[in-house]
């Protein structure tokens, strides 16, 4: 029942949106296309910052599906990152392979790993979660030190960069790699919330009793989730490891997790275009910081810190400026201005809901 | 004496109450009454601030009530005991008593209080040790009533006490609200949505529909106006 | 055997930290559903006013009051700046904003304090105590770390089971509606509650920072440890951080002595995993009440 065999005409090109797989391909060689154009005419340095924006944004967008329709958290999802790059890494390192079979196996063990850990997430609820996420984090940081002789300890393994075909920048070809993963990430995402599962991961996350009652089975479809995390998570390390031509234990601290939930919340969570805002913030609001605070101080205390205070400030206030992250507030925006009227109706991003406002404006409850 | 009028509370777009005033003589009891959704315990909420008033004004003994922050309202004399969720299900009986006249800064007839509540309620006085949790629904109505009574309010608003009850217990309950009413001079507002049992033992009514005031008057009368509890109280 | 004994004593010292830190996580979470990941940070921040004053040489006394009391400050604040805008949001933002917290604290921590390690001067010695003929790895300080904690532990217990304080605030972190139509000031309880809960987190900072050294991010992997601990025990359960700390702590020092220290965190987190598989609300996970 594939929809792509049976892609319409150009004059129904209206009738896609219908069809979600066929319209969100369609959107993906339109951004293709564009990014083409892009990825040609900048400088080979801006390349390697577009490969950068890619994979924190593949990164992001699965944290983001996981976080915005399955309501689950996880702190820890670097550590899935560093399985793809360690996998995607050592493959490369020891056979001679088409890119994206290393690619691949990255994806796969870490979509393996996400279903492993994604078995006690079928019991655990919000911080609880999240505190074995967390753990998790930690302890991948430390077992490429354990395991010395496999992943190298402390130095880590080192990554060829890709070669090209003939005439292509290696710059330019990891950027077009990356994006290519990125616009393959948005679709299947895209295609994933909109389908019966991400319907179904919803109503999991909305209430599990009438999910179970439908027919659904809960606990798989949370297994699905992460284990689809873990996996967009590995395709981001595998293209880490390509971007950073190094995969060692100290790319991939509790501190990425961090920036990765971050990036997440501040774009938006449960969105996808949200993701790329992360991503950006992520890539270009240390630069900026890193080139304002070189003017202004020469403290080396200060300079080093600066980076830190601005990007945990800047946290704070997306937060509590837009608390349903820049992608929220901005078709919050769109909504009110065609519209013509300021009523915000903003779909809370978590469903537990906190009987914490000064003001509870529950309705009266209704009873059978 | 307790004044509305011309209160309107939404909820965004949604007119939850609309325009609604009556007036409750002190020392009775006012029975408000009306088909679910009609806005009876939205009343309540916009009473000790909980829900949005739009506009407005409640008026008991000199005070306004409206535009006050819901914890002040327990120092104007005023007790609203919320539907069904009322306990606190962590503390034991004891400690949902004591929560009641914490308000006070000083209380020094408070033991005596409570032991006069326990005489009153005399299965919270066994079970007073206890979690909350281990309650009945008919214990529970009875130690949110009289941890409210521990505060020692003027005005009372009850939503829903006969909620989940079986009918003689109800009975039970109605019966010490309206001696309750009568020893200590309490002024009482009572939401229901069982129209006879609340109907036995009201001075007045308010009928609510739709979020409007429909009929006020003579309990006695609105009870034998088959017409109107049909319309409007549906039995 | 002694290097059970000693692994038993370190663990235990340790574990009394994660539970400070770990009924610091519980009074928030009780109270707010919030995860407070700054407050590892902000007891950084307080360590490092009490090894300024240390360096002013100041009474030890005087800067272990100061640095608590600062917690208590701190606490206060973070509630009434940064976490009350944000009630009745979407309830990722507030631990959102603790995580950003962390980062400024530190941040800022790191500016004007410099990023090197320093170290704080005990109240007590250090050195290991002889028993009989036996060397233990088990000093002064750490007696102080154990009954400071225990004592902190204690006036939690009487504040929360006999205080009219206590009550309130149990009452508005279960029931805030029904807490405030009683007349209960539940805004300025749950500033009460941040303010406490930093001041365990301050406690811990200053018992951490002789035996780990004050850097900005020296509580990073205590905070990780006692959210883990609080986590293990059951996050609504005071007495579950005492517990889920001390099982933390032994566990770790366990792993650490026998399997070598890298397999510290792979243990923590199999410990984790095991113990929420069983227990998916922690060891003291409260009966649930069924909410109709």
């Amino acid at each position: 029942m594939s929809r792509a065999d049976r892609l319409p005409g150009a004059e129904r090109l209206k009738g896609l949106q219908g069809q979600p797989l066929a319209w969100h391909i369609a959107l993906g060689i339109v951004a293709a296309a564009v990014l083409y154009l892009v990825t040609s005419s900048v400088s080979l340095y801006d390349n390697t910052i577009i490969s950068e924006i890619a994979w924190y944004a593949i990164a992001i967008a699965g944290l983001s599906v996981l976080t915005g329709v399955s309501g689950q958290i996880s702190l820890g999802h670097g550590a899935f990152m560093a399985v793809g790059a360690y996998g995607a890494g050592l493959m490369m390192e020891h056979f001679r392979l088409p890119l994206i079979v290393p690619i691949l196996v990255g994806i796969a063990v870490a979509t393996v790993l996400g279903a492993v850990v994604g078995l006690p997430a079928t019991r655990l609820r919000g911080p609880y979660l999240a505190g074995v996420t967390l753990a998790l984090a930690l302890a991948a940081q430390d077992l490429p030190t354990k395991f010395s002789s496999l992943f190298n300890g402390d130095t880590g393994i080192i990554v060829n960069q890709a070669t090209p075909p003939g005439g292509v920048n290696p710059e330019r070809w990891l950027a077009w790699i990356s994006l290519f993963g990125a616009i393959v990430t948005m679709i299947v995402l895209a295609n994933f919330m909109k389908s019966r599962y991400g319907r179904a991961l919803k109503a999991v996350r909305d209430d599990d009793i009438a999910a179970q009652a439908s027919g659904l089975n809960p606990n798989r479809m949370r297994v699905l989730a992460f284990a689809l995390a873990a996996g967009t998570a590995g395709l981001s390390g595998g293209l880490f490891a390509l971007w950073s031509g190094i995969v060692n234990p100290n790319s991939f601290s509790l501190f990425l997790s961090i920036q990765l939930l971050a990036g997440m919340v501040i774009g938006g969570a449960g969105s996808l275009v949200g993701a790329w805002w992360g991503a950006l913030a992520l890539v270009y609001v240390p630069q900026w910081t890193n080139s304002v605070t070189s003017h202004f101080s020469s403290v080396s205390a200060i300079t080093a810190n600066v980076q830190g205070a601005i990007f945990g400030l800047l946290i704070i206030v997306v937060m509590m400026a837009a608390p349903t992250g820049i992608q929220g507030w901005l078709s919050g925006g769109y909504r009110r201005l065609r519209r013509g009227r300021s009523r915000t109706e903003l779909e809370p991003v978590l469903p537990l809901d906190l009987d914490l406002s000064s003001t509870s404006t529950a309705p009266e409850r209704t009873r059978p | 004496m307790l004044e509305v009028s011309g209160l309107s509370v939404s909820y965004g777009p949604v007119a939850a109450l609309s325009e609604v005033s009556f007036k409750a003589e002190e020392g009775s009891i006012t029975a408000v009454l009306g088909a679910n959704g009609a806005g009876k315990t939205t009343l309540l909420r916009a009473l000790t601030g909980l829900a949005p008033v739009k506009s407005g004004s409640a008026r008991w003994a000199s005070n306004e009530l409206i535009g006050r922050r819901t914890e002040e309202l327990v120092r104007l004399g005023v007790a609203h005991v919320p539907e069904g969720r009322g306990v606190v299900t962590e503390l034991t009986v004891e400690e949902n008593l004591r929560l009641g006249a914490l308000w006070r800064k000083r209380q020094p007839d408070f033991r005596q209080l409570i032991e006069r509540t326990y005489d009153l309620f005399p299965p919270l006085a066994e079970r007073r040790s206890r979690p909350a949790a281990t309650l009945s629904g008919g214990e529970r109505q009875m130690l949110v009533i009289a941890r409210a009574l521990v505060a020692r309010p003027q005005l009372l608003l009850l939503d829903e006490p006969s909620l989940g009850l079986a009918p003689l217990v109800t009975l039970e309950l109605m019966r010490t609200v309206k001696e309750l009413s009568r020893r200590d001079g309490l002024t009482l507002l009572l939401v229901e949505q069982n129209a006879t049992s609340a109907l036995s033992i009201a001075d007045a009514a308010v009928v609510l529909s739709i979020g409007r005031v429909v009929i006020t008057g003579d309990p006695k009368t609105l009870a034998a106006d088959d017409q109107l509890r049909h319309s409007y109280l549906g039995f | 055997m002694t290097l059970f004994i000693d692994l038993t004593l370190n663990g235990l010292t340790y574990g009394l930290i994660y539970a400070a830190v770990a009924l610091g996580l519980v009074l928030i979470w009780r109270a707010t559903r919030v995860i407070n990941f700054a407050q590892g940070a902000l007891a950084t921040l307080t360590t490092y006013v009490a090894a300024t004053l240390l360096d002013r040489s100041l009474n030890y006394w005087v800067a272990f009051a100061v640095a608590l009391a600062a917690g208590l400050i701190f606490g206060a604040l973070t509630e009434r700046v940064f976490m009350r805008p944000l009630y009745g949001k979407p309830e990722l933002n507030p631990v959102v904003v603790t995580i950003g917290l962390l980062i400024l604290v530190e941040s800022v921590a790191g500016a004007i304090w410099g990023s090197t390690d320093r170290g704080l001067t005990p109240a007590f010695s250090q050195l290991g105590l002889t028993v009989g003929h036996t060397y233990l790895d088990f000093s002064s300080f750490d007696i102080f770390i154990l009954v400071s904690v225990l004592v902190l532990m204690g006036l939690m217990l009487v504040l929360f089971r006999w205080t009219s304080l206590g009550l309130k605030m149990r009452a508005s972190a279960f029931a805030p509606e029904v807490a405030r139509l009683l007349g209960v000031r539940v805004g300025r309880l749950l500033t009460v509650g941040w303010a406490l809960a930093t001041f365990a987190g301050a406690l811990a900072g200053v018992l951490v920072a002789p035996l780990l050294l004050l850097s900005p991010n020296m509580m990073d992997p205590v905070l990780v440890y006692g959210f883990a601990a609080a986590v293990l025990g059951g996050l609504d359960s005071p007495v579950g951080a005492l517990v889920g700390g001390v099982l933390t702590g032994l566990g770790i020092s366990y792993i650490g002595g026998y399997l070598g220290s890298s397999m510290e965190t792979v243990g923590a987190a199999v410990l984790l995993v095991v113990v929420l598989s069983i227990r998916p609300e922690g060891l003291f996970a409260a009966a649930k009440a069924r909410r109709v």
